[in-house]
């Protein structure tokens, strides 16, 4: 895929995002959560975003689905598909989310609503949203269940969450997030409640989905092992800012930035000999409030040098739409 | 798989170094409601069925399972909490310290639990929060050291913080809260192995914690084995995570194991359809299987209803007639390589 920030480009991204700041106003004083996040996806593109827990990743893709608390301050744009996404006013253009950009979550079990049948509630989404009768519905429902290979779809439609296992209920809810035919699926964290024997037949299925029709995806993840291979592009996320963007293939074997390089060091290989010994990265992750203006992995780095703790890099493009912020990239000496 | 059996145990005679060794273990919880028909049999989850484990000193015997597999009753039942409804735990088996841990109780049973300490997923919920937490490591000995020891005691609770990288000072003004997940855990380990555990059950010990702080934890582990000489039995649902740890492997699935051995065997010559597929769904899958044999059904059947037969074969794509006939059980297929599946995959002798 061509370059990340690419607004001049003969077709413009589906989703641009420009200096996404969120700063929750808390009795304990301001946590700024995302700080400057800009990046650009493409029509039927697959964006990784990967991060730790406080890293951002998930504030990010609530602020696209405008699902932020009153007490968040949001800052920047958010432009999809030429529509300014932060300025939907009427309920009428709200519908926006829910039809043309929709979320996955992490626990099936919280995202579905406990006393309702699954067959209702995704018959709900195409009713309120897209204004179908009751039957048309339902008729759509029971195609969706299928589509995302649910066993014996006619008897679950009539059945309640609790009646499924989690890896049935993610499918019910990646059912739902379909119905309305959405250009652009977030999905935070959607395998990380599941098993690893349905973990893979869940990525592979939103792989499936996303390509038969043609649909943008955020996928977001703690695990580099899961967008490896899946993701077209790969934002690594720290301590609320963007660390390094760039394309898969690039990000993995010439990555600029160390901590995407720790993170990968760090990780035990499953074909690594018995008692390897790792490669710690020292110290922990930052609490929020411990942020400034300054690189908020400089703490733990093991390139850090005096400007890190003074002022943050900013995130730069080396021309081929890899960036990163960095003031003493990898591979710097050789360039 | 499913198996039962013990043929993977080691034979005491030729080797005298075992320390735990778990004999049969059956774990039932009553589930409410009946099974069957009409009034049925009363409903039981079965969630350990007869395994079997040995662990020899200085040895990390993997547990590796998804969710539901008994993996973590199986280590909560070797350290009595609670009680298995059936089997034996030994505690020094064949020594003349050997001691059944579920046919003891009352202050026997408390006598012997510094032997077997345990460190568990949550690190915060497992640290009281209304003490400092000096005094949570020092605990264990106070309780079992006489009033005499105090010097001593004080002295090995420094030693033990400052090898788990906790300031022994910022430690004795301090509680839980004020501490990382991380630190958390590291003072858990502290906690456990202040007592000098023979055996140490670790249950999940880098689950909750972020990647960039699960290898320090896991590091950590491994100096404090040898420092301490401890032998452990770490309990995961991450495959690359067992890997690093192990010298041998149990694979559980629904109660049962699948297959027991060396970890080298089970990581580079999987015999056991549900292993194959556990390793061709990591995120990276093992070289040693092709990812198409990640392909098996997501319906885990119910621990309440296990199928009959082989437990796995609902699921199993090399499930025949006789998988639901008979159970399979644990038999070598190699130098310690044992596996409990009538059509096992099988390598050339090496």
């Amino acid at each position: 895929m061509s370059a990340t920030p690419s607004p001049s480009g003969p077709v413009g991204p589906l989703l641009s995002v420009r200096d996404l700041g969120v700063t929750f106003r808390t009795p304990d004083g301001d946590v700024r959560a995302v700080d400057g996040v800009s990046f650009d996806l493409a029509e039927g593109r697959t964006l990784g975003i990967v991060g730790e827990s406080g890293s951002g990743k998930s504030v990010t893709a609530k602020a696209l689905m405008n699902l932020l608390p009153s007490y968040a301050d949001v800052e920047g744009t958010i432009t999809f598909d030429g529509r300014d996404v932060r300025a939907l006013a009427t309920a009428r253009e709200r519908h926006f989310w829910g039809v043309e950009l929709t979320m996955v979550f992490q626990d099936p079990m919280t995202s579905l609503n406990p006393v309702k049948r699954i067959g209702e509630q995704i018959a709900e989404c195409l009713r309120v949203h897209l204004g179908r009768s009751r039957r048309d519905a339902s008729a759509a429902a029971l195609d969706l269940l299928e589509r995302v290979g649910i066993p014996e779809p006619r008897k679950r439609l009539r059945q309640y969450p609790h009646e499924l296992s989690g890896g049935l209920r993610q499918r019910v809810v990646i059912a739902m997030a379909l119905a309305c035919g959405p250009r652009l699926l977030i999905a935070d964290e959607p395998t990380t409640a599941l098993d690893v024997t349905v973990q893979k037949h869940i990525l592979d299925l939103l792989d499936d989905l996303r390509r038969e029709r043609g649909m943008s995806m955020v996928l977001i993840t703690h695990d580099l092992g899961v967008v490896k291979g899946r993701a077209d592009d790969v934002m690594v996320m720290y301590g609320g800012r963007t660390m390094e963007h760039a394309a898969s293939g690039p990000l993995f074997t010439a990555m600029r930035h160390p901590y995407t390089s720790a993170l990968l060091e760090t990780i035990p290989r499953i074909d690594a000999a018995a008692h390897a010994r790792l490669v710690p990265i020292a110290g922990r992750p930052p609490n929020p409030s411990e942020l400034g203006p300054w690189c908020p992995f400089a703490p733990r780095c093991g390139s850090r040098v005096e400007a890190c703790t003074v002022e943050a890099p900013p995130l730069v493009d080396d021309g081929t739409g890899h960036r990163s912020a960095c003031f003493a990239p990898l591979g710097a000496g050789e360039a | 798989m499913a198996g039962s059996g013990d043929a993977h145990l080691r034979d005491p005679g030729a080797f005298d170094d075992v320390v735990l060794r778990v004999e049969n273990l059956v774990q039932e919880f009553p589930a409410g409601g009946t099974v069957g028909r009409l009034a049925g049999r009363r409903a039981v989850v079965h969630a350990v069925s007869d395994v079997s484990l040995d662990v020899r000193r200085g040895e990390t015997l993997g547990v590796v399972g998804e969710s539901g597999c008994g993996k973590s009753t199986t280590a909560r039942a070797i350290v009595q909490m609670p009680r298995p409804t059936s089997g034996r735990v030994l505690l020094g088996p064949g020594t003349d310290d050997e001691v059944d841990l579920a046919a003891t109780g009352g202050s026997a049973l408390r006598e012997v639990r510094p032997r077997l300490q345990m460190i568990f997923q949550d690190p915060i919920s497992s640290l009281n929060p209304r003490r400092s937490v000096r005094d949570i490591v020092g605990e264990g000995l106070a309780v079992w050291s006489s009033a005499s020891d105090g010097p001593h005691q004080e002295a090995r609770v420094d030693e033990v913080l400052r090898a788990v990288g906790i300031d022994p000072a910022v430690a004795a003004t301090r509680r839980a809260h004020q501490f990382s997940g991380g630190q958390c855990q590291r003072i858990s380990i502290a906690r456990a192995v202040v007592l000098d555990p023979e055996v140490l059950i670790c249950d999940e010990p880098v689950s909750a914690l972020d990647v960039s702080v699960q290898a320090q934890i896991l590091n950590l582990l491994e100096d404090m084995k040898d420092r301490y000489g401890l032998t452990l039995v770490f309990i995961s649902h991450d495959l690359s995570v067992v890997r690093n740890v192990s010298d041998r492997v149990a694979v559980m699935y629904l109660g049962k194991l699948c297959e027991v051995g060396d970890a080298d065997a089970i990581y580079e010559r999987p015999a056991h359809p549900y292993t194959r597929a556990l390793l061709a769904s990591a995120p990276e899958p093992a070289p040693s299987v092709d990812p198409s044999e990640a392909a098996v059904g997501d319906e885990v059947p119910s621990p309440i209803d296990p199928p009959s037969g082989c437990r796995f074969r609902t699921r199993c794509p090399r499930a025949v007639e006789r998988c639901a006939v008979e159970e399979p059980v644990l038999r070598a297929v190699g130098d310690d390589h044992h596996v409990a599946c009538h059509f096992p995959s099988l390598w050339p002798s090496s």
